[in-house]
């Protein structure tokens, strides 16, 4: 179930044709993780006839020099947000990729973790070596619908809405206390505290009287950001064919001191860390990579795969939504 | 309120304005003054831990705590003349006369300061939250009140500075309301070290830093200056929250030394750097 890349592949076939008739516009598609890019990038392989060269960023950590020895008129980079790490030193490769793309008569295809592709525009100046940029966009409820039914006929699903539990209403005005120092003295003083998320969760219950299928999409394309690869898997957990439960949940704010964060925001930007170059990033600065990742796993944000820590796709929005407030994302 | 607006001061044949407040007046005043003071209290405090939540809106949050203060305290005076004491038109004129009188001989100052409190709330040189630097004295305001302002060093230190006197000086503020302000951050090489790679070494230090803020508005800079026997290597750069300024110039310096070391860069010998003014001080 590939996203639709209809006016993308459009931009793409110009930048190609361009090429061909002299002019080039070597190309950035910018995208938040998990979006399914690749599938667009396959397109763009098999639209040169399987004539292009076709790499993995990360491969040219091992062997740049794939790129000098290709013929291919056309090179087609992915995941190129992996020639660089947060920390001294960490640079070159990247700027030796830019040098090679912008010295180049090749037409160059890139793509780029977009919260990466920020950060390099804001502290390399990346975006000036790609004049066409094409950023991914969110998608509303409709097309994520169009896009997850498309293999399935019309009255095929059954969606069933969660039993709720009455009784277990959240309450908008909580029980809460602080603090204080009197005379010497810790004093607990109590204090009524707003639940945010059981008003929010109230405001939703409007979309009880939309029929199951239409609040689901909703409540997906809200969980998900309009994330389409997100939005896939969250439909993969639901889907208990022929039945479609309601199974999402929004997951509560992320509270973490700037550490953390910061190692958060490593993960976020590549999507996926080894852990030792996590710890070439965090070491320089006093953390942990290994304490970092735990914790994180703990928290629900990221999981650890052998030596990967990789995002969680369900947590993309909140993290992002996080990092935004402290402001380690611009 | 007495009808008889004036009195004779027996033996003197002086007319003295009788102004007829009652006690229960002058209480009810003091009671409400009592119930503003505890109103600002109140909401400095919740306004200041709702500031703490909101993050990248800190400082915009910050800005309404002086406001507050300044509409709670007007709004209790205007409230004791109008209907605590309801001054008629002959008290007016002599509550004027003996306010006048007063702020003359002795409040003149603490009027001053009030007066000079409205002028930087509505005028905003600087807001809480701010770095400010007024007279000798540099950190984060911490509040604006009606007579005077606060602010807290990097030593920890409250410095309360009365209003009068934070407009009457030359007065620096770092951030200007942002949440992000300009650190800069001095290395010194030997001048026989690689000055061009220790700057690359200090940008990517700079950038590559937890509390690095980057935008187009708020661009990195690097610098050089060369002196007879020792180069100054200069970051004017962005922290992302102006709290973590000290920590952002240690962590910047920490790492790029250590890079600098095991790219053979060098201090300057013993004794060559001037840091008190001289050119290396006025560089960029």
């Amino acid at each position: 179930m590939p996203p639709p890349f209809k006016g993308e592949m459009e931009l793409i076939e110009k930048a190609i044709k361009d090429f061909e008739e002299g002019k080039r516009r070597n190309t950035a598609v910018i995208s938040d993780p998990f979006y399914g890019e690749s599938e667009l990038l396959e397109w763009v392989w098999e639209r040169t006839g399987g004539g292009a060269l076709r790499v993995k960023a990360g491969s040219l950590k091992e062997d740049f020099e794939i790129l000098e020895r290709s013929s291919a008129k056309i090179a087609i980079v992915e995941e190129a947000h992996r020639l660089y790490l947060r920390k001294i030193g960490g640079f070159d490769l990247m700027d030796r990729f830019i040098n090679f793309v912008s010295s180049s008569e090749r037409l160059f295809i890139t793509t780029w973790n977009s919260f990466s592709w920020k950060y390099l525009d804001e502290v390399l100046g990346i975006g000036q070596h790609f004049p066409m940029k094409i950023e991914l966009p969110g998608m509303d409820a409709g097309k994520i619908r169009d896009m997850l039914l498309s293999g399935y006929e019309e009255g095929e699903l059954n969606f069933v809405e969660e039993e709720k539990d009455e009784t277990e209403e959240p309450k908008i005005l909580k029980r809460s206390s602080f603090k204080i120092s009197l005379l010497g003295e810790r004093i607990e003083i109590p204090r009524p505290e707003v639940d945010l998320n059981s008003i929010r969760s109230r405001f939703h219950k409007v979309e009880e009287k939309r029929p199951p299928m239409e609040i689901f999409f909703g409540k997906l394309a809200r969980i998900s950001d309009g994330n389409p690869g997100v939005a896939e898997l969250l439909w993969k957990e639901a889907l208990d064919y022929p039945k479609v439960r309601d199974c999402l949940v929004d997951l509560p704010s992320i509270d973490l001191d700037l550490d953390d964060s910061f190692a958060l925001n490593v993960i976020l930007s590549m999507g996926s860390v080894d852990l030792a170059d996590l710890s070439e990033v965090l070491e320089p600065v006093g953390t942990s990579a290994e304490r970092a990742a735990a914790l994180l796993e703990e928290r629900g944000l990221v999981f650890i795969d052998g030596e990967v820590v990789s995002l969680r796709a369900e947590a993309l929005k909140r993290t992002a939504e996080h990092l935004r407030r402290a402001r380690l994302v611009w | 309120m007495a009808e008889n607006a004036t009195a004779q001061l027996s033996g003197t044949g002086v007319a003295i304005p009788d102004i007829g407040i009652d006690p229960s007046a002058i209480i009810s005043a003091l009671l409400l003054l009592a119930i503003a003071y505890i109103a600002v209290r109140i909401v400095v405090f919740l306004l200041g831990r709702l500031s703490e939540r909101a993050y990248e809106h800190r400082i915009t949050v910050k800005m309404a705590i002086p406001i507050a203060k300044l509409a709670i305290y007007g709004f209790a005076v205007y409230h004791i003349l109008s209907s605590v004491v309801q001054l008629s038109t002959n008290q007016l004129i002599a509550f004027s006369g003996l306010a006048g009188a007063a702020i003359g001989f002795g409040l003149k100052d603490l009027v001053a300061e009030v007066v000079g409190g409205v002028v930087i709330v509505l005028d905003k040189p600087f807001q809480v939250g701010d770095k400010v630097r007024i007279d000798d004295h540099y950190g984060e305001v911490t509040d604006i009140g009606l007579r005077a302002t606060r602010l807290v060093t990097p030593d920890d230190n409250l410095v309360t500075v009365s209003n009068q006197r934070v407009l009457s000086q030359t007065l620096a503020n770092a951030n200007a309301g942002s949440l992000e302000m300009q650190v800069v951050i001095d290395l010194f090489i030997d001048s026989s070290s690689d000055a061009p790679k220790a700057m690359r070494i200090l940008r990517e230090a700079a950038v590559t830093s937890k509390y690095v803020y980057i935008s187009n508005k708020r661009p990195v800079t690097i610098l050089m200056r060369d002196h007879p026997f020792y180069s100054m290597v200069r970051a004017r750069v962005y922290v992302n929250d102006i709290r973590y300024e000290f920590k952002f110039e240690t962590d910047v310096t920490k790492r790029a030394w250590e890079v600098f070391k095991r790219e053979g860069i060098e201090p300057p010998k013993a004794g060559v750097v001037d840091l008190g003014g001289g050119p290396a001080a006025s560089a960029g």
